[in-house]
């Protein structure tokens, strides 16, 4: 099973703030993701959810404990290595799409692929494959100013997905959007996902969104204190969450 | 709390926002008080009176110029932060705050930041008077005494010049505010979302600007007699509204004519900068055609200085061809003349030339002159060989004739005919020469070079003058020549000669001088100017950039490329104002050159080659301030 496993986190502690003053978010998490996960990580506001991702995704750097991903240890990379890494093995969806305005929406999903230098011919095409897939081609020449909040994330998604990267980190990914479209862009993730495309790493406050994920992780003062999985049903496992929130208490103030 | 002491606590927090703009607003003063320094200062006066009337004429032409400058740097300036206003208005709004009060605090703001840019001028230009006058004494090569204070009248002229014009846009300003609807005002922060063009206007744009550049251009070189002030008036205005089009059409069309060719934009770094480009184009356009102009007009004044200093040294040379010249109606003259002159020194060389002087009613030619001077060419010939100067054209045949002419510092007739009617005969022009057969004569005397049978057919209608030209050796006694000669002259019983006298100690065309440093001046004002504007531009659109690159360093971007892609960014922005330039200096000099009867190609190449280099300079300074501002480092 080694092979599979795509990021690990081992006793992942981070601290903020001066000597003396330091404030632990994240007090020893231990994490897998296999190839095939499809994991959201919920909690509730300051529970270090994001601190998580962006240690995982490389943006950040931990304070204690050791972080792999592609089998290799994060926190002792180069920054050079870094950004190839992130490059080519990491994919993004932040919350606000984080689309470039400057650019339309075919030039902003090939972005990521024309600046690791792959031909233009293989940009098109991915583009076009992924536009298919997401429901975007009609909307491949406009600019972000002109899409909704939802054909923006699915091309956010699409954009993060181009370099074929083995894990999507998606930070609150429908925070900004409806139902229909929170829906929409789920769905295709899931698609994504069940495809053996990448794994995917999902922050979110909202059951509705977490229920499309295999694994679910609840994380409380920087520390995750339960996983619930997936049977068959989605229903059945969004029913399972809400459960689970309820019975962990008052102090679960969601954001 | 009232609108006076919000507007001054504003002014108070933004006062480092804002200072670059009261620094460029300031230099404006220093440079307009140190010119007007000039025409007050005393420090001329030895110069004498003649010298002193031209440099006040270049100085007041220069200050209309500067003038003009400080409009567009007010109008720039006080839009510039029109528009930062705007941004923030959209909270006061929230605020209750009708359009007069917010307009009525702008007012405020802008009249603080304008008198605080107007002190520190007035102190910097008082101070920097003398280093000003040093420098343009040792550019002008002039030894004179330099004054430290600044004369009040020039204080009060560059106050008065400054304020009516700031006052102008400042109301100007509380106008639009006061007129502005709400909704304009909040939106004016999410400009920057709206990208697209529209496709058949940028292509409209873009033929309108070819054309009108195109003619911009030709009235330019167009040749002309009394319509050349018209011309180049008329050329100015085009090339600017021509340029204008062409940042607002051509350009940005190009680029979206590359960004739509998705094969060439998906190839490194070009996606980003591209596309940044086409956006910050949209944006930006007016701000590149202003520099552009600027920089056109930069290059021009440093053409025009090295074509001055060529031409004063040429001049020089020209009239010092010889010390001493008679003009006489009589032929003898050249033995007394020369037996005075070696009695006290010797002869360098020497020459005489007849020339023949037509009423200007036997003459039909370009000009409209009361005489014309005419030469024969085996005459000449024998000067040349006299003198060793060289023929630079063959015998003319029966219906030809030579023009000899002096070297032009600016003429106003451009055109050249070539073709006189000489006593009812065509004669073909067959070219022109500058060289000093006549010395300082010809500088008042063009004339015509005929053939030896044609000139002879003349002579009965005109009258013949007689020419003696004589280059001493011993400088020393050219003041006893000179009266020794004065003395022949009133002796001579004719009462048609004539002596010039070429003191070789002279500043007779010293503010010429003046002219080409005055030119270099201005050549350092604008090329300050059009390279601090684009970089206040670029320093500001880096704090956009922010974002985005956080985002795309998120995406595992690295940073080299970022970086590359900023420095293609800037490099077309600087570049292709500095291409539009270029291109241009070629007719606004060839247009110098037309005045200035010579070809100034060189001199082009080289004042744009030096606009090159400083404009290296400001790229390097905006690429550095552009990745720290935009924390792309």
């Amino acid at each position: 099973m080694k092979d599979n496993k795509v990021a690990e986190v081992k006793n992942l502690v981070k601290s903020y703030g001066a000597k003396g003053f330091l404030t632990k978010v994240l007090k020893g998490v231990d994490l897998e993701i296999q190839k095939k996960d499809f994991i959201a990580v919920m909690g509730p506001s300051g529970s270090g959810k994001t601190t998580l991702l962006n240690i995982l995704s490389t943006i950040d750097k931990p304070t204690q404990g050791v972080v792999m991903v592609d089998g290799r240890d994060v926190s002792k990379m180069p920054n050079r290595e870094l950004s190839k890494l992130r490059r080519d093995k990491i994919g993004f969806i932040f919350q606000d799409y984080n689309l470039l305005d400057t650019m339309s929406l075919q030039d902003n999903i090939a972005l990521p692929l024309a600046m690791s230098g792959v031909s233009g011919k293989e940009c098109i095409q991915k583009t076009g494959e992924l536009a298919r897939m997401f429901g975007l081609e009609e909307h491949l020449s406009k600019y972000p100013y002109q899409l909704s909040g939802g054909q923006k994330q699915r091309g956010a998604a699409c954009r993060a997905l181009i370099t074929e990267p083995e894990i999507i980190f998606a930070d609150e990914p429908t925070g900004a959007l409806d139902s229909k479209s929170s829906r929409e862009l789920l769905e295709c993730l899931r698609k994504v996902n069940e495809h053996g495309q990448a794994a995917i790493l999902m922050v979110t406050h909202d059951p509705f969104s977490a229920s499309y994920a295999r694994d679910v992780y609840m994380l409380r003062d920087g520390r995750i204190i339960c996983r619930i999985s997936r049977g068959s049903d989605r229903k059945e496992f969004y029913d399972r969450i809400i459960d689970v929130q309820t019975s962990m208490g008052g102090d679960f103030s969601w954001e | 709390m009232g609108m006076m002491r919000l507007a001054v606590l504003n002014f108070k927090n933004s006062f480092k926002n804002y200072l670059s703009l009261i620094i460029s607003l300031a230099f404006t003063c220093v440079v307009f008080l140190n010119f007007q320094n000039i025409l007050y200062s005393s420090a001329f006066d030895v110069l004498g009176t003649r010298n002193r009337e031209y440099i006040n004429m270049l100085v007041w032409m220069t200050s209309f110029v500067l003038g003009c400058f400080m409009v567009f740097f007010i109008w720039y300036s006080t839009n510039v932060f029109l528009v930062r206003r705007k941004r923030e208005i959209g909270i006061y709004i929230f605020m209750g705050l009708s359009n007069q009060k917010i307009g009525q605090m702008y007012w405020i703001e802008t009249v603080l930041i304008g008198l605080s840019a107007l002190g520190i001028g007035l102190v910097a230009g008082m101070a920097a008077s003398g280093l000003f006058q040093m420098i343009l004494f040792v550019v002008s090569d002039l030894k004179l005494e330099i004054r430290f204070c600044s004369d009040i009248r020039s204080i009060l002229v560059t106050v008065a010049v400054y304020l009516v014009i700031y006052m102008i846009f400042a109301w100007k300003g509380y106008g639009n505010i006061v007129r502005s609807s709400v909704l304009e005002m909040i939106l004016a922060a999410k400009q920057n979302e709206y990208v697209r063009q529209n496709r058949f206007l940028l292509i409209g744009k873009a033929i309108l600007g070819v054309v009108i550049l195109g003619c911009g251009y030709g009235l330019a070189l167009k040749e002309g007699r009394t319509n050349v002030m018209g011309n180049a008036f008329g050329a100015v205005v085009l090339v600017t509204v021509g340029v204008y089009l062409l940042f607002g059409g051509l350009i940005p069309f190009l680029f979206w004519t590359l960004a739509s060719n998705k094969l060439f934009l998906y190839r490194g770094t070009r996606t980003l900068w591209i596309n940044n480009v086409i956006f910050r184009m949209k944006k930006n356009y007016r701000t590149y055609a202003v520099v552009c102009v600027l920089m056109l007009c930069s290059v021009t004044a440093l053409a025009m200085g090295f074509a001055m200093k060529e031409r004063y040294d040429n001049m020089i040379r020209f009239e010092n061809t010889y010390t001493f010249q008679l003009i006489s109606s009589r032929s003898d003259l050249d033995k007394p003349a020369r037996d005075l002159i070696e009695g006290e020194s010797p002869i360098v060389f020497s020459s005489t030339l007849p020339v023949l002087s037509l009423d200007g009613s036997f003459v039909k030619a370009g000009g409209n002159y009361s005489k014309y001077e005419f030469v024969s060419y085996s005459y000449l010939r024998q000067l040349a060989r006299d003198t060793g100067m060289e023929l630079l054209f063959e015998e003319p045949k029966e219906d030809e004739v030579f023009l000899v002419s002096h070297l032009h510092l600016l003429s106003l007739i451009t055109q050249q005919t070539n073709e006189i009617i000489v006593n009812g005969k065509l004669y073909r022009q067959t070219g022109e020469a500058s060289v000093p057969y006549l010395g300082y004569l010809q500088e008042s005397m063009n004339f015509y070079v005929m053939n030896d049978h044609e000139y002879e057919k003349l002579v009965p209608l005109g009258e013949e003058l007689y020419t003696y030209n004589y280059r001493i050796q011993d400088l020393e006694r050219f003041a006893r020549i000179r009266d020794n000669l004065d003395v022949l002259v009133e002796e001579t019983k004719e009462n048609h000669t004539g002596r010039v006298a070429i003191d070789p100690q002279s500043n007779e065309i010293d503010w010429i001088k003046m002219l080409y440093s005055i030119c270099i001046f201005m050549f350092l004002v604008f090329i300050f100017a059009s390279g601090s504007i684009m970089f206040m531009k670029l320093y500001n659109d880096a704090f956009e950039e922010r974002e985005r690159c956080k985002v795309l360093r998120k995406m595992g971007i690295p940073q080299e490329l970022l970086r590359r892609s900023v420095a293609a960014e800037l490099l077309t922005a600087y570049g292709t104002a500095f291409v539009v330039m270029a291109v241009s200096s070629l007719f606004s000099v060839g247009a110098l050159g037309k005045m200035m009867y010579t070809n100034l190609l060189s001199v082009n190449v080289v004042s744009v080659l030096v606009v090159l280099g400083i404009l290296a300079v400001w790229y390097g300074l905006s690429l550095w301030t552009y990745e720290r501002n935009g924390e792309i480092e």
